[in-house]
């Protein structure tokens, strides 16, 4: 077991957020009031907006956040991990990319996608399933 | 765009910027806009969380603490799973 330098949300934890679950506002308040400014792929964003009719509440989280912009060679990466992991989850793909680099644990809904990338990634996935 | 400010620190403070800035391989000034971008987003962020506590109620203390529990566990590297039962709309 070993530790884990920040919090990366996965379209989990912003599904979770804008349907109103106390638990993810919970940690969210929490790892704002110890200074660690949580992570979030802008694949997570765009899906999110997607899928949720709450956006005021998606606003209101994204305050706190910082979103990862999708350069071009994380674009790549994000796809050649998809493959490998033979998903067509872009997202899960993206967010287990920016939970390794960033030595981060995931806060998502649990997914087999999200684990098999990290986990071809050598890294041990430290998810929390809302 | 860069806005120039003349800014006074205590010697401790700037030595320790200085340091970290070095170890960040960044200049002294890149990681002090950094820290302040961070600092606030942070208020941004706890501003939102207020926003939706006025919206869907305040957290509880023991919401507090379960949240600060969980965050702690999981910089830890345990993992977990939401209780159905603690879910709220």
């Amino acid at each position: 077991m070993s530790t884990r330098d920040g919090v990366v949300y996965g379209v989990g934890a912003l599904r979770a957020a804008a349907r109103g679950d106390r638990v993810m506002w919970a940690v969210h308040r929490a790892a704002l009031a110890h200074g660690i400014v949580p992570v979030v792929s802008v694949a997570a964003v765009a899906e999110a907006f997607r899928t949720e009719a709450r956006g005021d509440r998606l606003e209101a989280l994204l305050a706190g956040v910082e979103v990862e912009a999708l350069t071009e060679e994380g674009a790549r990466r994000a796809g050649e991990l998809a493959a490998r992991a033979d998903t067509t989850d872009l997202v899960a793909a993206a967010t287990a990319d920016t939970a390794v680099r960033r030595n981060a644990a995931v806060v998502s809904t649990r997914q087999n996608a999200l684990r098999t990338a990290a986990s071809l990634l050598g890294h041990d996935l430290v998810l929390y399933a809302v | 765009m860069v806005t120039k400010r003349s800014v006074s620190l205590v010697d401790e403070v700037a030595a320790a910027v200085e340091a970290a800035a070095k170890e960040d391989g960044v200049s002294f000034s890149a990681w002090l806009s950094s820290a302040a971008e961070r600092q606030l987003r942070v208020r941004q962020g706890l501003r939102g969380v207020a926003a939706w506590e006025g919206e869907a109620g305040s957290l509880t203390a023991e919401e507090i603490a379960a949240g600060e529990a969980l965050l702690g566990r999981l910089l830890s590297g345990v993992s977990g799973m939401a209780s159905r039962v603690r879910r709220r709309q």
